[in-house]
């Protein structure tokens, strides 16, 4: 299937900024089922000093600074991509034990899982702590295979989390979330690669956008879409498998990935430090068309 | 010998253990003779040399700076003894901007490169884009700086990895892998929790090991698994369990102990030894010395500066006689800084100026203002009452204590004035009281620790210690600090003579010269528009006269001078217009005027400066003055021309200070993070 995928952000200040500094991480970085066919990303006011790079994931970022005195900085980045769908049915049932993944990932120096080591240690918006565990504790039972665990804890997740656009931002912790059961797919993510870390396994954030399908009979809304979250974990004889709580479903061709990290602090799509300013209005529009097979 | 553990990313203690072996030489110049002790100078100088040698580029002489988080850091003292001792502009991260991929210094003169930087803030707080960025200490876009190479960081980014005590029992199979060699010194004995093994004997063995965590953490401390209670051991045993890999276990041993100084008598005291060295291109430069750290009382081995350790110099003693190295190249003054003065040096330097002569005026009227109070002996006549209240309202005006006396219904005031006057002494919180001002000026010296000579520092110390000792006193009552006033008075005097006698006439001083000499205008003419704007009785201004003139250090002068009794017109005469007077406004505007000449300033511009402008038309305000119409008693009963001239010039005064606030010390808007 092949996308273009289009992604405006957009702050307007209450004083003009007369200096920023900025990362963006939008552009989709390339992976195994995923094909970057055209890429490009439009700044204004016109960045004085411009740089691509490869980060520590393998993410691609643009680093740049602006010292034109603005009040509007706005960022679309415009991409069009080629996905391979996924093998999607599985048969959970087989495959290694979650304790015998735990196993080699902590024994086993080969490089894929010391890769994949970094990913079951705390980064900085998840802590594995008690009640994570004791949350993910119902999915890994004895001698489970990790893919059954992992699906079953997706389907949980799915099923006793309420989406809830208004109750989190960025900032809330990941024990509010659990507490309370709400939250966006950003916090669902964190949630389960929280609980997959508490049983001593890896797990990472994946962020990128998914096609939304309009109501039946209706026409799709445009800017209706929005950024997206989920996670990955390392099976041992698959490789990196995603898993989307959000949607209770394993990413297929309707999936598009921009980057991956530890968590959201790895893979924020826009920073920036500002000088001047003030006050600041964001909005953030997302479209993503479906441009056939 | 143990190792303890290592500092990789901005070890201190060098500056510290300099400083020990300076002050000690001092004292004991002949056993250092005789006993041949290394130098450390030249460890000091390989520092110097290897801070070089990794500028990038090919830059003769690359721009070194030093990175401190500033003046609340526990370090700072450490820092500035540093940056004063080599030479180096010490800055914070808001000193420093990134433009065009290069570190940039914003000094009084624009921008200057920077080439190498001298690392003092952990690396997580030196860049809030891309690392914490929450933090107020970094350089926004310094990492993308070093990503190119174009400036090098010292120690690098990332270094800090090296101080996990949990690589310490991987030290000698690293040390025979990558150099075939076994190690040197052996570290004591470190089990890492994340292992299954090393977690069991460290769970089985807590009550006897130290519990440390691997990344060090402000306000975190190792433990000490002896002191803990049956119910602690059991939580720490949960803690670690929770996250083994977090934590190690090390051996508890009893340190060996030094002979201490401890009430007239030696006492044994626990120590550790903290060595430095310097890389080179073909090894390290070891420091011949070290810092030694004593624990506060015997048997503690928890020693630290912040839990009140000692530290001591330590020598490592040659065979021979050691030759005093070449000696390094030092600035105790700003020589070192050049035009490179970082613009908030600048301003910290002004404010220093400013609040030295606040003070210093403060004391005098108040001591002459107490003085007045208790030794006077016709203290019934009107003369001397109203005479008393402007002087009192003259305290008010001058240090900027309002209402104080100028208050309504201020009668009882007027009659008891003591507790008032006593706050304007010693009420920390009150700004414009004397310790108020005192503080401010501590604040802003210690900001710029780096520029002032160890003497100079000394009696900055003195000042701090006598205004405590007049806030004491005041418990007491007023009468009891005219002594202490006195004191002060010297001291603050002896600060402006060696600072006049000691530091270069580069920008730093002009910058305290000028805070020095608007400070004394602005004080000068608030004082004789409270004083004399309101025409009095000839008896009370003349007591007035006495007051004002022994405050201005002038009543000698002023004798020499006229040989006459004290009359107003020749007062005026003296303190407003006299060019020979120090004291007199008109000398302080003239030296203002030269000062402001010689600021840096945009080479295009032929116009006059805003500065220059301003003092233009004070000093023109000034000299078409006519003593005469000063003078003049208006119909409305006041001396309008006195009041309103001086009211300008006051404006013009105040303007100027704004004006060089605008063009010299604007540090531009805080950074804030887009989220």
């Amino acid at each position: 299937m092949r996308y273009r995928v289009t992604h405006t952000t957009t702050y307007r200040y209450q004083q003009p900024v007369g200096l920023s500094y900025n990362e963006v991480r939008m552009q989709p970085r390339p992976c195994p089922n995923q094909q970057l066919l055209s890429s490009q990303l439009k700044i204004t006011p016109l960045p004085c000093d411009y740089r691509t790079r490869t980060d520590f994931f393998g993410n691609q970022v643009a680093w740049f600074s602006i010292r034109e005195p603005h009040r509007e900085f706005v960022v679309t980045a415009s991409s069009e991509v080629q996905i391979f769908p996924q093998p999607v049915q599985l048969d959970f049932s087989h495959g290694m034990s979650w304790e015998l993944v735990k196993e080699a990932l902590w024994n086993d120096r080969s490089e894929p899982l010391l890769e994949a080591r970094q990913f079951a240690l705390d980064s900085p918006f998840i802590a594995a702590d008690a009640e994570l565990a004791a949350y993910a504790q119902a999915s890994f039972t004895p001698g489970k295979a990790l893919i059954e665990a992992i699906h079953d804890l997706m389907q949980r997740i799915h099923r006793d989390f309420t989406f809830d656009p208004e109750f989190t931002n960025l900032a809330t912790p990941l024990t509010t979330v659990l507490e309370h059961r709400r939250g966006v797919c950003q916090d669902f993510a964190h949630l389960a690669i929280g609980c997959i870390r508490s049983q001593g396994l890896a797990a990472r954030y994946v962020s990128g956008y998914i096609e939304t399908l309009p109501p039946p009979g209706k026409k799709k809304l445009v800017g209706a879409d929005a950024s997206h979250a989920w996670f990955s974990v390392y099976l041992p004889d698959l490789g990196w498998m995603d898993f989307d709580p959000t949607n209770n479903q394993l990413p297929g061709d309707r999936h598009i990935i921009v980057a991956w990290g530890r968590d959201y602090s790895d893979v924020t799509p826009l920073k920036g430090v500002i000088f001047g300013g003030q006050n600041h209005e964001l909005k953030v529009a997302v479209e993503v068309e479906n441009l056939g097979a | 010998m143990w190792v303890l553990g290592d500092r990789t990313q901005a070890p201190s203690g060098a500056g510290y253990a300099l400083e020990n072996r300076l002050a000690m030489s001092r004292v004991l110049p002949s056993l250092f003779r005789d006993t041949h002790v290394h130098r450390l100078a030249r460890f000091f100088q390989s520092l110097r040399a290897g801070l070089n040698a990794v500028a990038p580029g090919d830059a003769d002489t690359p721009r070194v700076v030093v990175l401190t988080p500033g003046p609340l850091n526990e370090t700072f003292f450490e820092h500035a003894y540093l940056a004063s001792y080599l030479g180096y502009p010490l800055v914070q991260g808001d000193d420093l901007t990134i433009r065009d991929g290069y570190v940039w210094l914003k000094s009084l003169v624009g921008l200057q490169r920077v080439d190498v930087i001298l690392r003092r803030v952990d690396d997580n707080y030196c860049d809030p884009l891309e690392l914490r960025e929450d933090s107020r200490l970094g350089v926004p876009g310094l990492l993308e700086v070093v990503r190119r190479g174009n400036v090098a960081i010292a120690n690098p980014l990332g270094s800090g990895i090296l101080e996990n005590p949990g690589i310490m029992p991987f030290l000698p199979g690293i040390a025979k892998y990558f150099l075939g060699q076994t190690l040197k010194l052996n570290s004591i004995a470190t089990w890492w929790c994340g292992q299954a093994r090393e977690l069991n004997y460290v769970l089985a063995n807590l009550e006897r090991l130290v519990i440390k965590p691997i990344y060090r953490k402000p306000g975190e401390r190792s433990v000490f698994g002896h002191q803990l209670s049956r119910a602690q051991l059991a939580d720490w045993r949960a803690r670690i369990k929770a996250r083994p890999a977090l934590y190690v276990g090390q051996e508890y041993e009893s340190f060996s102990t030094v002979p201490a100084l401890v009430a007239g008598g030696y006492e044994p005291r626990q120590t550790v030894l903290r060595c430095f060295m310097v890389a080179r291109a073909d090894g390290y430069t070891l420091m011949p010395g070290g810092l030694s750290r004593s624990a506060p009382q015997y048997g503690n081995m928890m020693i630290s500066n912040q839990t009140g350790g000692i530290s001591k110099d330590t020598w490592v003693v040659a065979t021979e006689p050691q030759h005093p190295a070449i000696p390094a190249k030092r600035s105790s003054s700003l020589a070192g800084h050049g035009n490179a003065l970082p613009s908030r040096a600048a301003d910290n330097i002004f404010w220093v100026g400013r609040n030295a002569e606040r003070a210093e005026g403060g004391v005098r009227l108040l001591r002459a203002t107490i003085k007045k109070l208790f030794s006077n002996p016709d203290r019934d006549s009107p003369d001397y009452q109203l005479s008393l209240e402007t002087l009192l309202r003259c305290v008010t005006s001058m240090t900027g204590t309002y209402p104080g006396f100028f208050a309504e219904d201020n009668e009882s005031l007027l009659q008891s004035p003591e507790a008032e006057l006593l706050a304007v002494v010693a009420d920390e919180s009150r700004a414009g009281s004397l310790a108020n001002t005192v503080n401010r000026m501590i604040q802003s010296g210690y900001a710029v620790r780096d520029l002032w000579s160890s003497d100079t520092w000394r009696v900055i110390d003195e000042i701090e210690e006598q205004v405590s000792e007049a806030r004491r006193l005041g418990k007491i009552g007023l009468w009891s600090m005219q002594e202490q006033m006195d004191q002060l008075i010297t001291t603050l005097s002896a600060f402006s003579g060696l600072v006049m006698e000691s530091m270069t006439r580069g920008n730093g001083w002009l910058f305290l010269d000028i805070g020095r000499r608007l400070e004394r205008g602005l004080q000068l003419v608030s004082v004789l528009r409270t004083a004399f704007a309101m025409p009095q009785s000839e008896a009370a201004e003349t007591r007035l006269l006495e007051s004002l003139l022994d405050t201005s250090d002038n009543l000698i002068c002023y004798r020499q001078h006229y040989r006459s009794n004290l009359e107003l017109a020749s007062f005026l005469e003296l303190l407003l217009m006299d060019p020979n007077n120090p004291r007199s406004l008109a000398y302080q505007i003239a030296r203002l005027q030269e000062h402001v000449g010689k600021l840096p300033r945009e080479p295009s511009t032929r116009r006059i400066s805003a500065e220059e402008r301003l003092l233009l038309e004070a000093s023109c305000l000034l000299n078409i003055a006519n003593i005469d119409d000063l003078l003049n008693v208006s119909e409305s009963g006041i001396r309008e021309a006195l009041d309103q001239q001086l009211s300008k010039i006051y404006a013009l005064l105040a303007a100027l200070s704004d004006t060089l606030t605008a063009n010299y010390f604007r540090h531009g808007d805080a950074p804030q993070s887009l989220s």
